[in-house]
């Protein structure tokens, strides 16, 4: 199994699109980058969601830790999101009220968050 | 008809994700769990097995008895009792974190979630109810 993760720069944001699942297994790939990323002085991190295959309460917790790692910089940590299952997770969890999660990357470097 | 299928999975994070594709597989062949139900319970399965192999500290083995019948679909995980203290914590709800990320979605996305314990052991019981099906049913899975 494997996890796909891809960073590119936008308008002042890090942009990093995960592929594939997020579980306990590849979770900490993720958090590595998302960790790595905040050291490298990333203050406006965008994750885009879209081809995330599956997500569980580990990959989850690998994105509040980014919040709150990045939010101790006086940074934020935005979602891309569209998908229906793994908007449900969210919504479950309350974490569409903690997170802006935007329909597309464009919107997001654009200024239009939904949440 | 009853199908009973068993496996068993080493404790280790890179099996989990075998133990919720031989779940969605069997949970899709016969009719009555729409596919995102079938995700959901997908799900809850990655977060029993998660569960454990937290506790069990990637030592031993997950026991996965997956009941299948008409009308309903049972997934048993057998591990310690510690292993579900997540899930099912004895001091009440878990703070704002992974744990209670996990619960919150196991609550939701099953119908029915109860451990059963016996002799040293407990096993996590998932269950999920197939939509539209009856007795007439009779359990003959498609050839």
């Amino acid at each position: 199994m494997d996890l796909g993760l891809d960073v590119k720069e936008r308008n002042g944001w890090a942009v990093l699109s995960v592929q594939g699942e997020v579980d306990v297994y590849t979770a900490p790939q993720f958090r590595e980058q998302l960790i790595q990323l905040v050291d490298q002085g990333q203050r406006s991190i965008l994750v885009d969601l879209e081809g995330v295959e599956f997500l569980d309460s580990t990959g989850l917790g690998v994105l509040v830790g980014g919040l709150k790692r990045v939010r101790s910089h006086d940074g934020d940590l935005a979602l891309v999101c569209t998908q229906r299952r793994i908007l449900k997770v969210l919504e479950i969890t309350g974490l569409t009220k903690v997170f802006t999660i935007y329909e597309s990357v464009d919107a997001a470097v654009g200024g239009a968050g939904q949440g | 008809m009853d199908c009973v299928v068993e496996l068993e999975i080493p404790a280790r994070p890179e099996y989990v994700g075998i133990a919720r594709m031989a779940v969605g597989a069997l949970a899709g062949i016969r009719p009555g769990l729409a596919y995102e139900r079938i995700d959901d319970l997908r799900i809850v399965v990655s977060e029993a097995c998660t569960s454990a192999i937290e506790v069990l500290g990637m030592m031993g083995s997950l026991r996965l008895r997956c009941v299948d019948s008409p009308k309903v679909l049972e997934v048993r995980i057998e591990a310690p009792r510690a292993a579900f203290e997540s899930v099912f914590p004895a001091g009440g709800d878990a703070g704002p974190d992974v744990d209670s990320f996990r619960i919150s979605l196991i609550r939701a996305l099953v119908d029915d979630a109860e451990l059963r314990s016996a002799a040293g052991t407990t096993e996590l019981c998932l269950v999920v109810h197939r939509d539209g099906a009856s007795d007439e049913d009779g359990g003959d899975l498609p050839a």
